[in-house]
């Protein structure tokens, strides 16, 4: 135990919990949107974040050709580095995301197979994915360049405000802005919405219900995508097995939000980023884990559907 | 394929089965588990020695990964498939029943037989805690928080002393001698029959609880839990029973794995086997014995055939995966949709 | 073998007689005058590379001594354990079960060892390790001791803790000692010997972070705010890099130091910026140090590999101690344990070693103190 750092390191714990918790929020999208609209957990989100790091790192380093060792760019340079590297990653993630949903997913819907089949063919994807990592770069963490120094805007009350730190906060919430907008106000969107209500109502409405699921995968891979370029930018490596502690974390984050709805792993995510940096630094890095799972049982104990609640729970069992 | 997905082995089974007489069927069950009981044996008969694993021992596979598997994914099939609840941390009680036989033998210098029961007890203890306010939920959120609790049992295994941290604990002993059977490690096949045994006897009881009140109740649940509990189904007692049971098999195969071991450490109870202990159920057949069986045989051994492969093999596990529930959804060997009538009328 | 018979015995006698039987088979094979040496260790998996280095060095031992056209041959096996003891549980008994095994060169991890033990002991076959650095594996009072099939040609961390600390804070004065571990056998095991040396000159604080932790931020935090001017860190290399790298992001200028586990040749390129400086230490003086140009050529020329990797030398010096009693016409299990146990062996660079009772080198094995700069690892010191 060791409180002290509450009160000397708050500010700074608390700025870091945000910048974490809004990666894990961005990743947690591509599990909560897919549960509306399937009832499904999609676990081969997280090998499509896995594939993101990779694609960052493989964008920088050869498409756009800055070995590791290259120094930090500057100006426009840097901008558009930076803008091709997050589309390039949010269109692999995309379309992995829409491949893994007619891989695992469409065949056995439309078979109208148990909920645990898909879940297991999402596995088999899973494991197929991480392991074909695993071979390709025989097990070797890669490394991307440091192309953003690490220059910092300056500190408030002990939380230093870098640059890194600040794009991994501001980035995410001008998604999620953006998100919400498109999902209450645009004709898809409201597809999504209706989809993830009833089915067999949104069907008899004339909407193409693969569309919108390819459509939902589509939009969860685009939002995994950009956390995997936050987090390849922020920390710098990944290795073939990135996904699985993220996967978790995100899955966490979503229910403790209240999985199938936005806010709640917009919120979700950042409650999850908040309670690991101040656990690790009040019980020791070792209890963190333990520390997110009691607080997670304790939510749902009082309130089962999560922080936020299931969007559209009552109209669907 | 679509001749794969309409032949129906579970129901040629069953009417091949409905057609003979009790004497009949006793030596065919008598016949059918000494051949299993001789598979041990196989690598060294020609015939059957393509069986072989290279590299690992192929009796040692048996034991584990193996019958291990096989008795998890019966214990894991009462709860996910028996009463339809999503347990994504069963391995949480397969390290209770390993780290008490540990702590047990090392400390109080007690031998397997004796703590066996304390490693079901401890299990199931650990099953009501966990199930009384986990089971209020209802599906995805019960598998986060079992997810949860196989991490939590885990990083507490980790961060104790008693468990012996990272390091785990070692020097735990074989079983005593039994019946003549002496358990080392000159011995595998020894302990693959008593693994063999508890399936069968898991078995028994499985099948024995399908045609009672509680396999009714756990079908109702499974089907509907809120017409079930609308027609008078305490829910939360039966599921917490189909939990608690799941978790006295984990135990049970968790002592004798760490007694066959020697040496356990928390790096051997990761999420990763309890996700495959799941995809050894959906893969063979969710709700049927005997398609957990053979998926579990197949799941589990598959890899150890195949790990002069190496590094692909994985690779290779995950594509079976995805084309097997593709091409079979139900799995190799699915339920009966009308379990309960057919069920009565062969037993 | 009559079951009846054996079944009476304890595991003692019982390993007699599956020592008998092994030892009539070389003489039925005695026209062949090939043996077997099995490797065990990482070669697949998370920890491959530590295995994947290890390889080569035992390798061009058996290359340079069948070279020499002895009277018996040497093969060598591979037995992928991939640094995982539930693997090894299963691996150990198979090439324990394979009769022309004489001998094993592994494990390389402690885990591995640990659960490979029990197979080995019954089949009376001997192991010379080259990483395998858990103090228990050589205490006489351990439960999981490896008495008396294991001998290791490397410090173990009982020796490689200390010098780790000393090595650290050399040329600091008053130094405030930050441990931090990763919750493995390894890692831990490592902080846990280094914690009474350290405690000495001034701990200020300590933290166990879960291997495959990405954030560390918070623990920057910690270190920052507990005053550190030494970080030790007991862990593997991907999770050090992370570490390192958002400590000297947030600002800590003091001195960074890890073990062997972050030894790798991929670190320096890992942590960039922050590698520079990074104190290392492993119980392994480098190959190429130790070897001449040809030799270095011939090393290249037999396995392919540039650049002899981490435990190189111990692998080497691993084969070396079995081939000597080879040379020496003992050629089954039970010779073979005897003449490890009792002779002295020449290893790289002219070293002597010699194994006492529990298998450790009698003297201790060096360590080596190894400095990041320009971003390439370099040997430096003995620690």
């Amino acid at each position: 135990m060791n409180f002290s750092v509450v009160t000397s390191q708050f500010w700074s714990l608390a700025l870091q919990g945000l910048a974490l918790g809004l990666i894990y929020s961005l990743v947690s999208l591509g599990y909560t949107m897919v549960y509306g609209v399937l009832r499904l957990i999609n676990f081969a989100n997280s090998e499509v974040f896995m594939l993101g790091t990779f694609t960052v790192v493989w964008i920088e380093i050869h498409f756009l050709n800055h070995p590791v060792a290259s120094e930090p760019l500057t100006g426009i340079e840097l901008i558009y580095t930076l803008v091709i590297a997050l589309v390039g990653s949010m269109i692999a993630c995309a379309v992995l995301a829409v491949l893994v949903e007619i891989v695992a997913y469409r065949r056995l819907r439309s078979r109208g197979a148990s909920r645990l089949a898909s879940l297991i063919s999402a596995i088999g994807v899973s494991i197929f994915l991480m392991e074909s990592m695993r071979m390709y770069t025989e097990s070797r963490p890669q490394t991307a360049p440091r192309l953003l120094e690490k220059w910092s805007f300056g500190e408030i009350a002990g939380a230093n405000f870098r640059i890194d730190t600040m794009l991994a906060i501001v980035a995410p919430i001008i998604i999620f802005v953006i998100l919400d907008r498109f999902v209450t106000k645009s004709r898809l969107g409201k597809a999504i919405r209706a989809v993830s209500m009833s089915e067999e109502n949104a069907k008899l409405m004339g909407i193409d219900i693969n569309r919108v699921i390819s459509m939902t995968f589509l939009i969860g891979g685009l939002t995994t995508g950009a956390a995997a370029f936050l987090y390849t930018t922020v920390y710098e490596n990944t290795v073939f097995n990135v996904g699985f502690n993220m996967g978790i974390a995100a899955f966490t984050a979503a229910v403790l939000g209240g999985i199938g709805n936005l806010r709640g792993a917009f919120y979700g995510g950042l409650a999850l980023g908040m309670l690991e940096q101040f656990a690790s630094a009040i019980l020791g890095s070792q209890w963190k884990a333990v520390t997110v799972f009691v607080v997670l049982v304790l939510v749902l104990l009082f309130k089962p559907s999560g922080l936020f609640g299931e969007a559209v729970q009552q109209t669907r069992t | 394929m679509s001749k794969l997905s309409n032949f129906n082995l579970r129901d040629t089974g069953a009417a091949i089965w409905a057609g003979w007489s009790r004497p009949v069927r006793t030596v065919f069950v008598i016949a059918v588990v000494v051949i299993i009981g001789l598979v041990p044996f196989a690598p060294k008969w020609g015939p059957t020695s393509f069986l072989n694993t290279p590299i690992t021992s192929f009796e040692n596979v048996l034991v584990y990964p193996v019958g291990m598997f096989v008795l998890m994914a019966l214990g894991l099939n009462i709860v996910v498939g028996k009463s339809g609840l999503l347990d994504l941390g069963y391995i949480a009680f397969f390290a209770i029943g390993a780290y008490t036989q540990a702590i047990m033998s090392t400390l109080h210098g007690w031998n397997t037989w004796e703590i066996l029961p304390f490693g079901i007890m401890f299990a199931m203890l650990s099953g009501v805690l966990l199930g009384l306010p986990a089971l209020r939920l209802r599906g995805d959120y019960l598998a986060i928080i079992t997810l949860g609790f196989g991490e939590i049992v885990r990083i507490v295994a980790l961060n104790l002393s008693v468990t012996g941290g990272p390091n785990g604990i070692a020097g735990i002993p074989n079983p005593p001698t039994i019946f003549g059977f002496e358990f080392n490690l000159l011995f595998p096949e020894h302990f693959f029959w008593l693994v063999l045994s508890m399936i069968l006897l898991v078995i028994w009881m499985i099948r024995r609880f399908t045609v009672r009140r509680p396999g009714r109740a756990w079908e109702a649940i499974r089907q509907d839990e809120d017409v079930a509990a609308l027609m008078g189904v305490n829910t939360l007692i039966y599921k917490l029973w189909s939990f608690v049971i799941g978790a006295a098999v984990a135990g049970a195969a968790g002592v004798i794995y760490a007694s066959k071991v020697m040496v356990i450490s928390p790096d051997m109870f990761k999420f990763d086997v309890s996700i495959l202990i799941l995809a050894c159920v959906v893969f063979g057949g969710i709700g049927n014995i005997w398609g957990v069986v053979l998926g579990a045989s197949i799941l589990a051994y598959l890899p150890e055939r195949i790990r002069f492969i190496s590094d692909a093999r994985q690779v290779i596990f995950g594509l079976v995966l995805i084309i097997m529930m593709n091409l079979r959804p139900d799995g190799l060997l699915p339920r009966k949709k009308r379990e309960k009538i057919q069920e009565k009328r062969t037993m | 073998m009559n079951k009846k018979i054996v079944s009476g015995f304890a595991i003692a006698a019982a390993a007699t007689l599956a020592l008998g039987a092994v030892a009539t088979a070389p003489a039925n094979a005695a026209g062949k005058k090939e043996v077997t040496l099995a490797f065990q260790g990482p070669l697949t998996g998370p920890d491959a590379q530590l295995g994947q280095d290890q390889f080569p060095g035992a390798q061009w031992a058996i290359e340079l001594y069948n070279a020499t056209n002895p009277k018996t041959k040497v093969k060598l096996i591979k037995a992928d354990s991939q640094c995982d003891g539930t693997v090894a549980a299963n691996i150990a008994p198979g090439v324990a079960a394979n009769k022309a095994v004489i001998g094993v060169i592994g494990t390389s991890c402690s885990g591995e060892a640990r659960n490979s033990f029990p197979a080995y002991r019954a089949g009376g076959l001997t192991m010379v390790a080259p990483s395998a650095s858990a103090v228990s594996l050589t205490d006489p009072k351990a439960p999981d001791r490896g008495f008396p099939i294991f001998h290791r040609v490397v410090a173990h961390d009982g020796f490689q803790a200390p010098a780790l600390v000393r090595y650290a804070t050399k040329g600091v004065t008053g130094p405030k000692i930050y441990l931090v571990d990763d919750q493995t056998t390894y890692g831990a095991g490592l902080i846990k010997y280094a914690m009474a040396p350290a405690k000495k000159l001034g701990v200020v604080g300590t933290d166990s972070v879960p291997r495959g932790t990405a954030d560390w931020t918070s623990v920057a935090s910690k270190v920052k705010s507990a005053g550190a001017n030494v970080v030790i860190y007991g862990g593997y290399t991907v999770e050090a890099a992370k570490f390192f790298k958002a400590l000297r992001d947030g600002g800590y200028t003091g001195i960074l130091a890890a073990g062997d586990g972050v030894n790798t040749s991929d670190f320096p390129e890992l942590a960039g910026k922050a590698a520079e400086g990074v104190r290392l230490t492993a119980a392994d003086v480098p190959f190429e140090n130790l070897l001449t140009k040809d030799e270095l050529a011939s090393f290249t020329k037999v396995t392919g590999v540039k650049v002899p990797g981490l435990y190189s030398t111990t692998a080497y010096n691993a084969a070396r101690v079995f081939l000597t009693c080879i040379e020496q016409g003992k050629l089954t299990r039970s010779a073979i344990q005897l003449c490890v146990n009792s002779s002295t062996f020449k290893g790289a660079g002219g070293s002597s070693i010699k194994f006492n009772r529990y298998g450790d080198i009698i003297g201790g094995a060096d360590v080596g103190g190894y400095l990041v700069k320009n971003g390439k690892i370099g040997y430096d010191a003995i620690a």
